[in-house]
């Protein structure tokens, strides 16, 4: 959770830092007159690393995938409690407080 | 007994049968949903960024968040492990859901980095 949080940062760094170099790329060409034809290819590669970088990260940080199906290994605890017929209200007390009623009594 | 145990298979699988598609934990794909929302959402506003940043205009942003939102639904489908049966109901939950919805912010933040570093 933690490692893909900072890798997604990480590519969102570097996403700003191609945008940075784009930028300046076009002051440069501002300079020298000439139009922009496309992207240098340092901010090509620098933009494809970031965009990996935060495709891992939005991959694995929204966390696991859950199955499913009823009967999996997974939902077999967690589905005996959510059906409401196995839920059971008695306990070993309620036996015991009448025993101790009588033995009050006496 | 190994046919009694057969018989009682068949029979588990035959009523089974109908209501196949209403037997599934309603919590967990709910969850999974959210992950698919949450992993749309963020690539796409990161795919408008990187469409802003190489300049695309017109058309070719259009086709660059198409062939974006393909290979997130091969990750999604990679990170359930090529067996999306398991996780979800149908295959439109994997390939279409929040694809709309994506393309609102993709083209916000599109027209957002684009103004930003071709523009100003």
């Amino acid at each position: 959770m933690g490692l893909g949080f900072l890798v997604g940062f990480l590519g969102f760094l570097i996403l700003i830092h191609a945008a940075y170099s784009t930028i300046q790329y076009r002051g440069l060409l501002k300079i020298t007159e000439e139009e922009f034809s496309g992207p240098p290819l340092n901010v090509v590669i620098e933009v494809t690393l970031g965009l990996v970088l935060c495709m891992w990260a939005a991959l694995t940080v929204p966390g696991k995938f859950l199955s499913i199906h009823p009967d999996s290994e997974e939902n077999r605890i967690v589905s005996l409690p959510a059906n409401l017929d196995f839920m059971i209200f008695n306990h070993r007390y309620k036996v015991f407080s009448v025993e101790l009623d009588v033995k009050l009594k006496h | 007994m190994a046919v009694h145990s057969d018989s009682a298979s068949s029979g588990k699988k035959s009523s089974n049968g109908p209501n196949e598609l209403l037997t599934f934990n309603a919590e967990n794909m709910q969850n999974n949903m959210k992950i698919i929302y949450y992993s749309r959402t963020f690539l796409s506003i990161i795919g408008g960024v990187v469409a802003g940043i190489l300049g695309f205009t017109g058309l070719k942003g259009f086709v660059f968040y198409l062939l974006l939102m393909g290979l997130t639904s091969l990750g999604l489908v990679a990170k359930a492990g090529f067996s999306t049966h398991t996780y979800f109901d149908s295959w439109n939950r994997v390939l279409l859901d929040g694809f709309l919805g994506g393309l609102m912010s993709f083209v916000l933040f599109w027209t957002f980095a684009y103004d930003i570093v071709h523009i100003f």
